[in-house]
């Protein structure tokens, strides 16, 4: 998958978000219609109107969130069966036992077992992953949930697997589930490509957020899941939680994080994560208001200048170092050191990996680039310093 | 800009503890070790749990390494989360129990379901499990816990706060603890949770011990001011109102430690008053 970089990025998201919103009256006419100050969008050819706003559950214990999320008008609520080892299905089920079951929606996952490539293996067993959601149903104490994600595909090859295909759709023919779909935050562009030219998918929980360094892909292939009638609903929408550093110093304007991701016409609503009443009200007003102002656009434009600090794991620097340098565990020897001050966590690593005190001395120029567009050399050359200082210090 | 960073690296060292944390998976008789996973951090947790990561995230999650053993097609799945400390495993630890579950005697305690052995010991929260019913393959699977466990160290009793609730009525194993936004207030965090019984009605005991008596009476204001209610300056208290969200909350406080008494109704005012009492003796 090719990467962009954030200039890349500022040309592109902003600038095409910038686009979107210029026609605000055609993208509502087309996608989304206004009721009782709350902005409904499609749900793809399932015909449901989801409030743009939703309830990603998977954190929060409190019952009274739910509570306050569904007096706002919040509708779907999103849950998967691994979340607090089930707990946030009971706490679920137990909330919305004394409300009227077609009065809102509830999404729940089911992950089955794949090899490390997301392929189908003998792991892959329908029975265990029927038991599984059975064992959702039950904790939530409803006779069927409104969408089944099949939880975590990154292989297009799973989508094609007929044993565990063929069970969803059962429980699909059988009642428990009114709709069958897929999360995916992993490869997202090459599986959701995949997934439209299937007539199997009802929906498709994507990760989606103006900071993804492959917005052009992944941006067609919603486009393209969205013509074949695919309901596309937005995960990780906040990139980092509504931080922009570890240290939490720096807050990102949440806001303009989900209305950008609400700008593209073909995402029907989102399900940020909520824990405390504060950002419910904050994300509520979105129900209502969707529109980037201008101050938003340009809190998203300097957020997105903001390099980052630590490794996401990507690994696409690893087949650019001429020295095949082991790149993203130095780079977490880094994030031990600067980022927990566990400094001889960090000298314990760079002992395992034989790290030199200076690792890139055969080079003049680093050849690596990293997709947060931070200096990797110079990463590399803070933290293997550390190989210098006398273990004694540590002690 | 490298001569700034290495002394301040260095002055970082001298002034930090050291943690000597590092370990090597144990061997499992007849099964083949197999550590390919790269380590997960807080960047890349979700590439391993999905949606799930964002609680492990909230409780002080640091590293996670991840062991396959194999025999055949039998498998064995080895998951070491390292917190920032005991309190937060026993968070991630206890947002995942059910007291429905088996309980061992394994690390600080730990629990067997459908294949599955979790428990936490020091600042790490353990998580082992198998798709196998074959008993030697779950004999496997107890005798690598107990090999974890002793490998690990750290803490291995529970968070001391927890002996501070009450026993009478209290749901056993359904103890929690939150770290941020306790009854979803962003001004309530680092709260223990116990669940209660009185005859058909349940509720719920907070318990918050701040750093100073002065940071829980500014939390404490916080509160109070939220349902508008202002208070002077003073070392203990309690208080009965009610939150708009939450319903009726006694709210106590002496010293350094808070109690919030959520889910009783304002006629209960003795029972809640017990309580209190027993825990801010």
């Amino acid at each position: 998958m090719k990467s962009i970089s954030r200039r890349g990025f500022l040309r592109t998201g902003i600038a095409g978000a910038g686009m979107i919103v210029a026609s605000p009256a055609i993208v509502k006419a087309a996608t989304s219609f206004q009721e009782n100050n709350i902005i409904y969008r499609t749900l793809g050819k399932t015909g449901i109107k989801v409030p743009v706003i939703s309830f990603g559950v998977m954190r929060s214990d409190n019952s009274s969130l739910c509570k306050a999320a569904y007096d706002k008008g919040i509708r779907l609520f999103d849950t998967a069966n691994g979340y607090q080892g089930g707990n946030n299905e009971l706490m679920l089920g137990n909330f919305f036992k004394d409300y009227q079951r077609d009065s809102f929606f509830i999404a729940t996952k089911v992950k089955p077992g794949t090899g490390n490539d997301g392929k189908p293996t003998d792991q892959t067993s329908p029975e265990k992953f029927l038991e599984t959601f059975n064992t959702s149903l039950s904790r939530l104490k409803m006779d069927y949930v409104d969408i089944l994600y099949i939880h975590d595909i990154s292989n297009p090859e799973l989508l094609e697997y007929k044993p565990l295909v063929n069970a969803v759709k059962k429980l699909k023919k059988d009642g428990k589930i009114k709709y069958m779909g897929f999360s995916t935050h992993k490869n997202e562009p090459v599986v959701i490509s995949a997934a439209a030219d299937m007539d199997t998918w009802d929906v498709i929980l994507t990760t989606y957020n103006y900071k993804l360094a492959y917005l052009n892909e992944i941006n067609a292939a919603i486009k393209k899941a969205g013509s074949a009638g695919i309901g596309i609903v937005a995960m990780k929408t906040l990139a980092g939680g509504g931080w922009l550093d570890r240290e939490r110093t720096k807050p990102m304007n949440t806001t303009a994080a989900l209305k950008w991701v609400l700008s593209n016409p073909d995402v029907a609503t989102v399900i940020p994560g909520m824990t405390s009443f504060d950002q419910l009200e904050l994300n509520a007003q979105l129900l209502a208001d969707i529109t980037l102002n201008e101050k938003e656009k340009s809190d998203l434009l300097a957020d997105n200048s903001v390099p980052g600090l630590f490794c996401s794991g990507c690994r696409e620097c690893i087949p650019l170092c001429p020295n095949n340098l082991p790149i993203p565990e130095l780079m977490r020897a880094y994030m031990y050191a600067y980022g927990y001050s566990m400094p001889s966590m960090a000298r314990n690593l760079l002992g395992d990996l034989g790290t030199s005190a200076d690792p890139c001395s055969n080079c003049n120029e680093c050849t690596v680039k990293c997709t947060r567009d931070f200096s990797v050399k110079e990463k590399i050359a803070d933290i293997s310093r550390l190989v210098n200082v006398p273990s004694d210090f540590l002690a | 800009m490298k001569n700034k960073i290495f002394p301040a690296l260095l002055f970082a060292l001298l002034s930090v503890s050291a943690f000597a944390q590092d370990f090597t998976f144990p061997d499992l008789e007849g099964f083949k070790k197999s550590t390919k996973y790269p380590v997960y951090l807080p960047e890349n947790l979700w590439d391993f749990i999905n949606g799930a990561a964002d609680t492990y995230l909230a409780l002080g999650f640091v590293d996670l390494h991840v062991a396959e053993y194999k025999k055949g097609k039998e498998i064995i799945k080895l998951e070491i989360y390292r917190h920032s400390d005991h309190t937060m495993a026993f968070g991630i630890y206890a947002s995942e129990r059910s007291p429905s579950y088996r309980f061992l005697n394994l690390g600080s305690q730990g629990y067997i379901v459908d294949g599955s052995i979790n428990f936490f010991t020091g600042n790490y929260y353990i998580k082992i499990r198998t798709y196998s019913s074959k008993p030697k393959t779950l004999k496997s699977e107890e005798s690598l816990a107990s090999r974890v466990a002793g490998m690990l160290t750290g803490e291995t009793q529970m968070p001391a706060l927890l002996s501070q609730f009450p026993d009478e009525g209290k749901k056993v194993n359904e103890e929690t603890y939150i770290n941020e936004s306790v009854l979803g207030h962003q001004f309530l965090n680092k709260a223990f949770k116990a669940i209660y019984e009185n005859g058909s009605e349940s509720f719920s005991i907070f318990l918050m011990s701040l750093k100073s008596s002065e940071e829980a009476l500014n939390t404490v204001k916080t509160y109070l001011a939220s349902a508008k209610i202002e208070i002077s300056q003073s070392d203990n208290g309690r208080y009965v109102f009610t939150d708009g969200y939450n319903g009726t909350i006694f709210l106590s406080w002496k010293e350094e430690k808070i109690v919030i008494i959520s889910g009783l109704a304002k006629d209960q005012a003795d029972l809640a008053d017990r309580y209190t009492s027993d825990i801010l003796k």
